[in-house]
């Protein structure tokens, strides 16, 4: 028996692809992110206010020393102003100008500040009422945040939350900010 | 390819690639800066707020909102911004009885639903932190004004609000 030998012979049509599903998907994901976009990231900076209480604190700081640190804000100036709460008070004051360069300077000897005194992770800023939210909010970012190159300090031993306190330690300079000033007259 | 009309074939035909090239960009760029907040808030037309490089973002809609004229608490105007300040007749001890009004009457609703989410049958309720979504120019009397006022209201945490730095 012969065999016919059939040549398969591959016919090439012109194949189209339907990319309109392709179109439509893509301007439904295209309408909806254009709802929801975000162009503006907001953020905060968490502050506390004195408040005044009858109730004694925990351990009473009348005998302990504690250090403290204080951040004076003016229009023209930031100064830091550290102490002790007993006698010797061995006061210190650095005053820097309130510009940008300023505020970082300010930064790094926060920074040093912290690293001899790694326990103490409250400041207390002191603002004049001159002073502009958005030259305020530079310095709390001084104060507050840390940068790149800044030691991470341990968390503080009495936090409830451990997982957030270790958390805020890696965020903050100073987690812990009072806005001394304000104090009704 | 989509044809336009034409019986021939060598009729119009519509050349698509170039509108996929712009949704692909146009997509990736959405995808990109696509906000994971968990608080999606638009900032007051009337408001700019000073940039920061916190990392912590929004986590509830502002309670205090200060544009350059008005100062409103929970959406509802309290008082007037005149030349930077509130006007004398609201202030009290520099603080401003509108505002403490507001927020005491917020103080005794949140301390009322906080005691109920407490475990503790004796726990106290707390009023929690107020944010504050404020213009930059604003100074820091007017700022102080209110925390003078919430004070009184038994607020003592604050979330000011500020524009994250794009690094």
């Amino acid at each position: 028996m012969s065999r016919k030998k059939k040549k398969n012979k591959v016919e090439y049509k012109d194949v189209e692809l339907n990319i309109m599903p392709f179109i439509d998907v893509f301007s439904m994901l295209n309408t909806f992110l254009l709802f929801t976009a975000v162009f503006l990231s907001v953020g905060i900076l968490e502050v506390q206010i004195p408040f005044l209480s009858n109730t004694p604190p925990p351990d009473d700081p009348k005998e302990s020393r504690i250090f403290q640190v204080n951040v004076d804000v003016s229009k023209e100036q930031v100064e830091i102003q550290t102490s002790y709460t007993r006698p010797p008070d061995q006061s210190q004051k650095f005053p820097f100008p309130n510009n940008g360069e300023g505020v970082k300077q300010m930064h790094q000897k926060l920074a040093e500040i912290r690293k001899q005194n790694a326990d103490t992770d409250k400041a207390t800023v002191f603002s004049e009422d001159d002073v502009s939210w958005e030259s305020l909010s530079a310095v709390l970012d001084g104060v507050m945040l840390r940068i790149e190159g800044d030691p991470v300090f341990p968390a503080a031993k009495d936090a409830k939350n451990r997982e957030k306190a270790e958390l805020e330690a890696k965020v903050y300079l100073y987690p812990k900010i009072v806005m001394g000033s304000v104090m009704l007259r | 390819m989509a044809s336009v009309g034409g019986s021939s074939k060598d009729g119009l035909t519509l050349n698509l690639n170039p509108m996929l090239d712009i949704f692909s960009i146009l997509i990736t760029f959405l995808l990109m800066s696509f906000s994971t907040d968990p608080v999606s808030h638009d900032v007051d037309a009337g408001i700019e707020l000073p940039q920061s490089n916190t990392i912590v973002a929004l986590d509830e809609v502002p309670t205090i909102v200060v544009t350059k004229t008005e100062l409103r608490v929970n959406d509802n105007k309290v008082a007037d911004i005149v030349a930077g300040d509130v006007p004398e007749k609201d202030r009290t001890q520099g603080a401003i009885y509108p505002v403490f009004d507001a927020l005491q009457k917020l103080a005794e609703a949140n301390k009322r639903v906080n005691k109920v989410k407490s475990d503790d049958p004796n726990a106290k309720g707390s009023t929690g932190a107020l944010t504050m979504e404020m213009d930059k120019g604003h100074r820091f009397k007017l700022m102080k004004r209110i925390m003078l006022s919430a004070q009184q209201a038994e607020f003592v945490q604050f979330k000011l609000m500020v524009q994250k730095e794009l690094n």
